[in-house]
Order: C-alpha cells, then structure tokens, then sequence
C-alpha cells in the first residue's frame, strides 16, 4: 500500500467518525445518504482537502451540534416598532401562519429581490399553463413581490426577513379594482444559533422558518420554485408540547407589562370520542403561579425548563384536585393569550408585536433543530 | 306573498337536504299532488326554492302557512339551533290539572297583553309536546317573522326547553310561561340537541342497570395477555361500574358541552406560596366532544380519570346541567370542592 492510499483510507474514516458524531448528536436514527436523491454538484463545500466520496452526503453546517436549550432568557418587550417599519409589521400581526422549516438557501441575495419577485411570476403563470391546479380560476395573472423586512434579525448572524406577497390580477378587473392578495409568506431567522449560522460556507443563507397564509396549492408552488432556484428543501415544521410549555410559561412571565387578558391551554384527550378540554386561567392567578415558581426579583435572568414543567404541572394537578382527569393522559395542543396563539399542528397567530422576538426566537429554535441531516 | 314571507319560505327550503323537502312539503299539505310532481329534486336548490315560491303564490297562501312549515320543519328537526333548558317552580296548587286548551288560552293571553305587536302558534305534538313559535314586535313595528322564538314545553313537567330568545324578551315570556308557577329559573343547560337535552331531563336514556360484566371490547384487550389481563381485569371492573353508575350503560344523551367556572384555592403542587392564598385561583374548564357523556364515560372505564367520579362530572347527569360555578365551601373543608346552583 502507498503512501497516497494510506492518506485515503485515513480520510475515509475521518469523515465516517465525524458522520456518526453528528449523527449521535442529533440523536435521531442514521439516515441513510443512500435514500436521498443525490443531486450531483459541481460547488464544492468549502473543504477541498478532499473529494468527498459519493456516499457522504452532507449538509454545510452540520459540523456543530445543535442542542435543545435546557434555559433561556425571559421574554422581554421591546418597542419593536423602533426596529421594524410599523407598516411591515401590520403584515406579520394580521393572519394565522402555517410553519414549515428550509434549509440553508444557496445563492440567495437579498439584493436580487426584484428579479425574484418576476421570476417567481412567470414560474405559477408557467405552473399554470401547464394545468397545474391552482385553484383561483379566472385569474389572468400573478403579481408577486419580494420584500426586505429589515430589523427582525437580532444578532449579527441572523439574516434579515424576506416576506413574499402575491396578488391576484383578475380577468375582468376593472382600472380601479385593487389587486386581492391571495398569498402571503415569509422566511425568518431569530437568534439562530450562532454557531450553526457561523459554520455555514459564505454562499449559503440560512432562514429556516418559512410561515405561510394562503392556498395550500399556491404554497406548493412556491416551495418548489425556491427548491429548485435556491437548491434547498422544506418541511412541515409541528410544535413540540415542550415548546407549546415555553411559550405558555414565557407569555404568563409579561402579564405585568402587558396584558395577557388570558392564558388559554387545550388539551386532547384520546377518548371515544375525543375529548377537547380547554383551561382558560385568569391572567393574575396565572402570573402569580408563575411568580411563586420563578419570582420576578430574582438576579437570575435566566428561566430554566423545570420551572417552566412546575408551572404546567402546577395548573394539571389543580385541574386534577377538580376533576380527578389526568391531563397527561392527553396531549397540549394549544397555547393561547393576547400575546398569539400556538398550535401543535404548526400554526401560529402573532396578538401583540412587543414580544414578537420571544416568539420566533423560540420558533427558529425550532426549525433548526427539525432540519434533516 | 309579500318580501318577508318569501324570505322566510327561502330559509326553510335552502336549510334542508334536497331529499327530505319531499317529505315535508307532503306534510305540509298545502301544494297540489300536481304541484308536488312536478317538483325536480335533483335541480340545484335555488331552482326548487323559485319553483315553490311560484305554487305557493299560485295557491295565494299567505304568511300563516308559511310560518306553519317552518313549525313543521323545527318539529321533525329539533336538533337545530341552540336549546336552553329552563325550570318552572313554586307550582301553585292547580298547576298540574292544567290542560291544554287552558295553557294556550292564558298564555296567548299573557302575551298580548305585554307586547302590542307579537304572533303566536301554538301546536301539540304526539308525544305530549307543545311547540310555540313566537314573532316579536313592539310598539311600533310588525313582528319579525325572520327571528322566532320556539318555546316547547312538556305540559305535565316543569321544564321549558326554549330557542332563540334575546335578552330583552326574555321577562315577557317568563311571564306568560309561568303561569301556573311562582317563577321560573334558568336550568343551567344549553346544547344544539332538543333530543339529548330531553333526555337527560326527563330521564329517557337508560341509567344505571350495571351489567355486571366488562362490555366486549374491554374484555378482548386482556386475551392478548392473559396473565397481565387476569391482573387488571379486577380494576378494570371496577372502573367500568364507576363510570356506569356515572354516566349510564348503553347510549347516552348527546351533549356537547359542559362548562365550570372555578372560583377555589389554588390546589396544586405541595410547596408554593400560592396554596396559603385565600383569594381563589380563577378559571373556566370547558369540556366539548361529539359526545360528551361517552367522552367522559370512557375517560374513566380507560383509567384516565381516577374513581370514584368526582361530583363535579356525575352532576351532569345527576342534575341535568352542564354549567356549574364551583366555589369552596369555606376555610376547612375538604379538598373536593362541590357543586352549586349558581
């Protein structure tokens, strides 16, 4: 054996070790490359020590592991109107949103927005044609617009919200009629993990949740034209009842600067029939709750998840005291107060825009942590 | 036929099935077995609804037979619309030898006597029923033949179940209805189910008889594994007579709803400041399913709730209601808290 096969033997199992590292440090079951589609690229990833075999399959960043965050901070308010054009806002605070993860978008510019905004266009005028079934009918026409929503991202890895709209241009429109925006979408990164965004190569971007308002046809659309403009790929993105927790917790903790008005909790019960049981706890009582479990004077910034299970336990067993029904015998399907809605189905209603960073902060989490090896 | 006549004939007719206005037009006996021929089913909606507005104005029938078949149509479909059940107390003496010819004489008479304007039907149904259908008016405009009241009333029971009734005509119609009864008293039960809410009421559905033996399924389960089978089947038992005795064997009256609004101390998990408060730890608990008494039935023959059945839950058969307001007793009692009229 030569020196250059030795090299090579070395290599390969370097990469293998480092395969199972991160495989073990995601904790999921080995995915096997074998079962993706490779899509043969000539872009290499930035590591041109080696010509990586074509059974590794890998996505850039995957080197850093990420971790479920046992901790955060408290959801603080912040006058995002001071950040944010109010006017853009307006357009987060109005719809339910249904949650999808992407991963890393390559060669995207937010420079170029105008030239995807009509390529877009002429791809569902394309999609269309071809009969693809969209199911707006008489429409002659889509106008699509790609906006910048600069001020969202909080740290310097963050990169800066794209939100897409497409309105209709009907057939029979008169000059005056106004186009009807049958479409909304936006793609965001809030405090991503900053090693993560750090370990991405240069020419990929990173803005892993894409929420969407409108048709589910439309939607597909979309995702695959960003598929195959930007090669990356989507995903359903659903709730964990541990995020739905955080976010019960984190909204009770702003009930002193901002009022809640109620914390609503709905858990399904796997009876026959289903049982939907809806605990809507007055915001005093439930910030109190709260308070006694994690005092607000404490020095201590930061919430830690137990406290975040001694409060929800804490609202199960008065429940339980009542009613002798054990609500962990069901699944949290949905949080509620002014501040927005949750739901384990993966949508979102965003109520009040002060704590809007708390909430995609914690929702970003999530989309990195659900994105396939 | 004027506009608002042939707004009331269009509402009937789009709110029911193609296949059942057959039936109820027959019912109704006021169009021709012409008429009723030449009728197409299988037309879209808006065509039947032109084509019996056409015979009806052929006929010249006017507003009293229209509101006759939106009468017949709320009869055979009670379920519509959301019921409230309401209780007659304080029966003076010869409350129960009313009959029905007097139940109608004093509260038509009742009626108009407090609202200038008002139309009433009266109707007896087979099943010892009375149905009343009530359009308001006021001093000063006809009745509204768009928003109707429906009262029914079971003449030798004291409960009346009523639909439809704004905040504002609710004190006219206590009046009249309780005419034989020093008051009358909301009975805390509302459902879309005129025949769930009957049910319950008046004990129609069957309650307690206990089979003495776990239903099939249950009892498949435990042949998987016959020895963990042998173990639980004792509990199991157990917890399937609790629920029955709660919430009845075989079919229950469908509910959808119950809802409790909690104004007790804070009982929850040992060692929080909270438990020493003595103000309450507010909320409401808001149960729905297709069918809640089965939700519930289940929830404890499964283990899912603990046995014995909490007050709070077998209230709703018990009672017949399924609104409640829990508060503590007061400082020293135990920790179930009970169940009161509000």
């Amino acid at each position: 054996m030569g020196k250059r096969d030795v090299q090579i033997f070395f290599l390969l199992f370097f990469w293998l070790g480092v395969f199972l590292f991160i495989m073990e440090g995601r904790g999921s079951a080995v995915n096997t490359p074998a079962s993706r589609p490779l899509t043969r690229r000539s872009k290499s990833y930035g590591r041109s020590c080696v010509e990586a075999p074509s059974y590794f399959w890998q996505t850039p960043g995957h080197l850093t592991v990420l971790k479920v965050p046992t901790s955060r901070g408290a959801a603080k308010s912040q006058l995002i109107t001071n950040k944010v054009d109010p006017e853009h806002i307006a357009l987060l605070v109005k719809n339910e949103w249904k949650l999808s993860y992407v991963t890393p978008l390559h060669h995207f510019r937010h420079t170029q927005l105008k030239s995807y905004s009509r390529h877009l266009a002429a791809f569902i005028a394309a999609e269309n044609q071809q009969g693809v079934a969209v199911e707006v009918g008489l429409e002659a026409g889509f106008k699509v617009t790609f906006t910048a929503v600069l001020g969202l991202a909080e740290t310097d890895e963050d990169a800066e919200t794209v939100f897409i709209q497409i309105q209709s241009k009907p057939a029979f429109a008169a000059a005056a009629d106004a186009p009807k925006v049958v479409w909304r979408g936006w793609l965001t990164c809030v405090n991503g993990d900053p090693e993560y965004l750090r370990s991405l190569p240069s020419d990929f971007v990173s803005l892993p949740l894409f929420c969407t308002s409108g048709s589910e046809s439309l939607t597909t659309l979309v995702k695959t034209w960003f598929e195959r403009a930007f090669d990356c790929n989507f995903g359903s993105l659903a709730l964990n009842s541990t995020t739905l927790n955080w976010l019960a917790a984190l909204w009770t903790g702003c009930h002193p600067t901002c009022n809640i008005r109620h914390l609503k909790l709905a858990w399904s019960l796997p009876t026959q029939p289903p049982l939907d049981v809806s605990y809507t706890v007055n915001p005093q009582d439930a910030w109190e709750l709260w308070n006694s479990i994690h005092p607000e004077e404490s020095t201590d910034d930061k919430i830690d998840i137990k406290e975040v299970q001694s409060f929800i336990n804490g609202l199960e067993t008065h429940f339980f005291r009542h009613f002798k029904i054990y609500l962990s015998a069901g699944t949290l399907v949905k949080v509620s107060t002014a501040l927005g809605s949750a739901h384990l189905d993966g949508k979102i209603k965003i109520g009040n825009s002060d704590y809007i960073t708390t909430l995609l902060t914690l929702l970003t989490e999530s989309a990195l942590l659900k994105m396939p090896t | 036929m004027d506009a608002q006549v042939r707004s009331v004939l269009r509402r009937v007719i789009q709110r029911i099935p193609n296949k059942n206005i057959e039936n109820l037009l027959k019912k109704w006996n006021c169009l021709s077995a012409d008429q009723l021929c030449a009728l197409d089913y299988t037309r879209p909606k808006w065509m039947i609804v032109e084509q019996v507005t056409s015979f009806c104005e052929e006929n010249r029938l006017n507003l009293k037979h229209i509101t006759n078949l939106e009468m017949i149509y709320h009869i055979e479909n009670p379920d519509k619309g959301v019921w409230h059940a309401c209780q007659l107390t304080e029966a003076q003496d010869d409350a129960v030898g009313v009959d029905l010819t007097q139940f109608k004489e004093q509260f038509k008479a009742h009626l108009h006597g407090v609202v200038r304007h008002i139309s009433i039907k009266i109707k007896k149904h087979e099943d010892e029923a009375i149905w009343i259908r009530i359009a308001w008016g006021d001093n000063f405009s006809k009745p509204n033949h768009l928003k109707p009241t429906y009262v029914v009333h079971h003449l030798h029971t004291s409960y009346v179940f009523i639909s439809n009734l704004m905040a504002k005509h609710k004190i006219f119609l206590s009046i009249s209805v309780a005419t034989k009864h020093g008051s009358i008293k909301d009975g805390h039960l509302s459902t879309r189910s005129l025949t769930a809410m009957r049910e319950l009421l008046l004990r129609r559905y069957q309650q307690v008889t206990y089979p003495g033996s776990l239903s099939g399924s249950l009892q498949a389960k435990s042949n998987v594994y016959p020895c963990i089978g042998k173990e639980h089947s004792e509990h199991e038992e157990m917890r399937y007579q609790m629920s029955c005795e709660a919430f009845g064997h075989g079919p229950t009256p469908k509910l959808e709803t119950a809802v409790y609004r909690l104004e007790t101390r804070y009982r929850g998990n040992g060692n929080h400041t909270l438990s020493d408060r003595e103000e309450f730890f507010r909320g409401v608990v808001r149960f729905s399913s297709s069918s809640l008494l089965d939700s519930l039935r289940h929830c404890v023959a499964s283990g899912m709730a603990e046995g014995p059945v909490t007050p709070l839950l077998s209230a709703i058969t018990q009672r017949g209601r399924n609104y409640f307001v829990i508060t503590d007793k007061g400082p020293g009692v135990s920790s179930q808290a009970s169940a009161q009229r509000a």
